[in-house]
């Protein structure tokens, strides 16, 4: 069958990927911008060897955002901060950060807004969404990423498959529907099931139902992508084991997880403890299953080794910053995650200071391999008031993403 | 995991346990009441042992700012003095004489009145406070009721902990003690323990008390301890010590408490009053705000400094009032926005008040329309205008009027939420005694 994606196609073995020579490199990018070649680039763990492109593209876009998002501007000379302040990649930190806060307070989107081909806003499970734009080039920059880092990792493939999607239909500008949907794109689709159902404001998940799906899938011999957050794929391995059923599913099945726990951070399991009853209930274990990490303001594509670590992509860098004084933090201590990238234009999100809080461990520490040369982010959980414990009625619904 | 009759067992007894329940609850009943005193002793040990270190190092698990906020509860709650205070304050004549004869005034025999427990209680918590399973359980122990317990699933296990304890010191209390960890999802679990129970207490918002009444059965008495807000009344003259201790008062407590305030009243009629109050109040809230020392949590400090930040940032921007056509004063730190409405609000986010004109005059009308949500009111006003105010509020269905800085301050023998909870514990029979 002819492969979708001749270009991206996955290696061999999806954690050894070849390093690309700078001839290579520079007889692809002639004529491209910085940002295009950046997102061109073959190898996404390559940071020291990409890092000029990144630097360069990061002005680029701060020119851009500078020119044509007058609130940009606005925050950015408010804060004292003026484009000429961007000089080396060691200036990062002194890009204005924005809260998620601010998005989900304000639509900030660059002008002219006409250029505007796409809108997508957060879940908005815990409160309030943000809602970002995006044009043309964020969006080509979005596919390449995405099928390089889906490539690298495995998930390309030409074998169709039955999606049991961990969300919604999609239906309006939520991301994270789309996102699973789009997943689903990795391979060719036989089926799509989807675990929850969109009911006005509420997301109603049926898993005995999806069970049932599952078993059915997984019986035959065509391969099963899983596909969405991860605390729908917790309950589903639970139902399984509530229901005594253990699968092995067909050879090429994956779960592939994203999205974080959201409201069920207090059923939250720990990764050992999920990836045993996986491998148990699914018959799924090591490069099977994917776990990813984006968000609506940072689009970037954030996945894990062999380790189970969060590897920083060459597309992105990330500041850890003071919970006190957001001044930036030396690597292996918590803080506030600040997620950097020239990745999009339709929105001033450059610099995105999260509600996450982190620890960044440093290219080398992981001792996986091929993405050992990407630095790593530890996600210890959520800072705000979502974590504070109150009494006052509507608070627990209201403020929770409103002030954090 | 599950805490039944004293033994700790894995979830998956559940099944076993509820199976057994019913003859377990029925022998306990059958059996001589629980003596308060045992339970009270108990208590007190507990407060003893927590404050003296003895449970250090198994409370090492949590953070060192939540222990110290943890022995200083339990230094001023868990002593004998304030425990006997409060029996006594909220039991009354009860307390001496569990049985009492009657004489009715027209013939016929005479009538033996008993206070008893209502039987066997179920506790569903909310986990909006730390350890207040073990708290709601306390007051059911205190008044002799056998407890069924559904933690809340955000619960960090200081409630268990904090029961096993109890139980270590006073192993009597065991048959009037189950625990059960199971989800809010697992309804089937809950209507059976609600079936056993003679009373369901519930803790909780509205969506959480509307879930429980689902799986109580009619006959079963619902307690509820829903969720309240609190809001500040102003009027006359107001010193700056007045409103140094409001600001006090919104700091501390960060507004996550029920008596925390929310809104701001203004005796008046003028939309300009409001704004020359926030004006006068906003930078005295800020300067409270500044002075409050960094919380030792990452997550707590990050909400702070990110709220802060995100303020700061906003007031480079235009301004825009999406629901208000009125102009809104920030700071730094803190947010006032006036509102051309008179209704009791949550304000939209820590850190912010909603500041609103309420005549005296509207104070009953207006504060009516919301009685289920009201609970503390702290008052500022003239001296000689106190009573009257107070008598205004507390009609209009307010169960605290406090001073401002002490909105949220608690008092040995308050109500809670206008009830004692001692005495919705208790049940009253009758028993007619025959002439003989």
């Amino acid at each position: 069958m002819t492969c979708f994606f001749p270009i991206y196609f996955a290696p061999a073995e999806p954690h050894l990927v070849p390093r690309q020579t700078a001839n290579e490199n520079e007889k692809e990018a002639n004529s491209m911008s910085a940002r295009s070649k950046l997102f061109h680039w073959k190898d996404p763990w390559d940071h020291s060897g990409s890092e000029d492109l990144f630097l360069q593209a990061m002005k680029d876009n701060l020119q851009e955002q500078w020119e044509h998002c007058p609130e940009y501007r606005s925050l950015a000379q408010g804060l004292d901060f003026q484009p000429d302040q961007l000089q080396t990649m060691e200036d990062l930190h002194r890009l204005p950060p924005l809260p998620t806060l601010l998005f989900k307070r304000r639509k900030i989107i660059a002008e002219p807004h006409r250029r505007i081909v796409f809108r997508a806003s957060s879940s908005g499970t815990t409160g309030r969404a943000s809602e970002m734009g995006f044009r043309a080039g964020d969006l080509l920059c979005a596919l390449q990423m995405g099928l390089r880092i889906a490539g690298f990792r495995g998930l390309l493939s030409s074998k169709a498959s039955h999606c049991i999607l961990l969300s919604p239909k999609p239906d309006g500008k939520k991301a994270a529907p789309r996102t699973a949907w789009a997943a689903s794109l990795l391979s060719p689709v036989r089926s799509r099931t989807y675990a929850l159902r969109q009911e006005g404001a509420k997301l109603i998940p049926d898993i005995p139902g999806t069970a049932e799906a599952l078993l059915r899938y997984g019986s035959g011999s065509t391969p099963v992508r899983i596909i969405g957050f991860p605390a729908f794929a917790w309950f589903l391995l639970q139902q399984l084991e509530s229901q005594g059923e253990r699968l092995h599913l067909p050879k090429g099945s994956k779960l592939l997880l994203g999205g974080g726990w959201k409201e069920f951070s207090a059923q939250q399991a720990d990764k050992g403890t999920f990836y045993a009853l996986a491998e148990d209930r699914l018959g799924l274990s090591g490069p099977d299953i994917a776990e990813f990490f984006s968000a609506v303001e940072h689009p970037v594509l954030f996945t894990d080794c062999p380790n189970r670590h969060l590897h920083i992509p060459i597309y992105s860098r990330v500041l850890i910053r003071d919970a006190n004084t957001l001044e930036p933090l030396p690597p292996g201590q918590p803080g506030i995650v600040n997620l950097i990238t020239p990745m999009v234009e339709g929105t001033p999100v450059l610099s995105i200071l999260t509600d996450d809080i982190g620890i960044l461990h440093p290219a080398g520490s992981c001792g996986c391999g091929t993405m050992d040369r990407a630095p790593w982010l530890e996600l210890l959980g959520r800072g705000g008031i979502s974590d504070l414990k109150t009494c006052a009625a509507g608070a627990a619904e209201a403020w929770k993403g409103a002030a954090l | 995991m599950i805490l039944a009759n004293g033994t700790l067992l894995d979830s998956s007894q559940l099944e076993n346990v509820l199976q057994h329940l019913p003859d377990a609850l029925s022998a306990t009943l059958a059996g001589p009441p629980l003596p308060m005193q045992c339970t009270l002793d108990a208590l007190v040990e507990l407060g003893h042992r927590f404050t003296s270190g003895f449970y250090d190092s198994q409370l090492s698990l949590f953070p060192a700012e939540m222990i110290a906020q943890y022995k200083s509860m339990a230094a001023s709650l868990l002593t004998r003095e304030s425990l006997e205070f409060r029996i006594r304050t909220e039991l009354e004549d009860l307390l001496d004489t569990p049985i009492r004869t009657l004489h009715p005034p027209t013939t016929g025999p005479k009538l033996q009145v008993h206070t008893l427990p209502l039987g066997v209680l179920l506790h569903i918590t909310a986990g909006n406070a730390d350890g207040l399973p073990a708290f709601s359980v306390a007051e059911g122990l205190l008044t002799g009721n056998i407890n069924l317990v559904k933690l809340p699933s955000s619960d960090n296990g200081l409630s268990l902990a904090i029961l096993q304890a109890l139980l270590d010191i006073a192993p009597a209390l065991a048959p009037y003690l189950y625990v059960f960890d199971v989800p809010s999802s697992d309804q089937e679990t809950i209507r059976r323990l609600a079936n056993l129970s003679d009373a369901v207490a519930v803790w909780g918002g509205d969506a959480a008390i509307a879930g429980v009444r689902q799986s109580v059965p009619p006959g079963v008495r619902l307690i509820e301890w829903g969720h309240r807000l609190g809001f500040a009344y102003l009027s006359g003259e107001v010193s700056d010590a007045d409103l140094e201790g409001l600001a006090y008062h919104l700091v501390s407590t960060g507004q996550l408490l029920c008596s925390s305030c929310q809104t701001i009243f203004l005796d008046t009629d003028r939309i300009e009053d409001l704004h020359a109050f926030c004006q006068r109040f906003l930078p005295i809230w800020d300067r409270a705000a500044s002075s409050l020392p960094p919380g030792s949590s990452i997550p707590a400090q990050a909400a702070r400094t990110l709220q802060r930040y995100t303020f700061r940032l906003e007031s480079f921007l235009p301004q825009t009032a999406p629901t208000s056509t009125i102009q809104e004063h920030r700071s730094a730190f803190c947010a006032l926005f006036p509102r051309e409405d008179s209704a009791l609000e949550l304000a939209p986010f820590p850190g912010s008040c909603l500041v609103k004109r309420l005549p005296r005059d509207q104070i009953l009308p207006q504060l009516r329309q919301q009685k289920r949500l009201l609970q503390t009111a702290g008052l500022v006003c003239p001296d000689n205008l106190r009573d009257s105010f107070t008598t205004l509020l507390l009609r209009a269905g307010v169960s605290r009027v406090r001073t401002a800085r002490s909105m949220s301050l608690y008092l040995d023998g308050e109500n809670h939420d206008g009830e004692y909870p001692l005495r919705r514990y208790l049940r009253t029979a009758d028993v007619e005694t025959p002439s003989r």
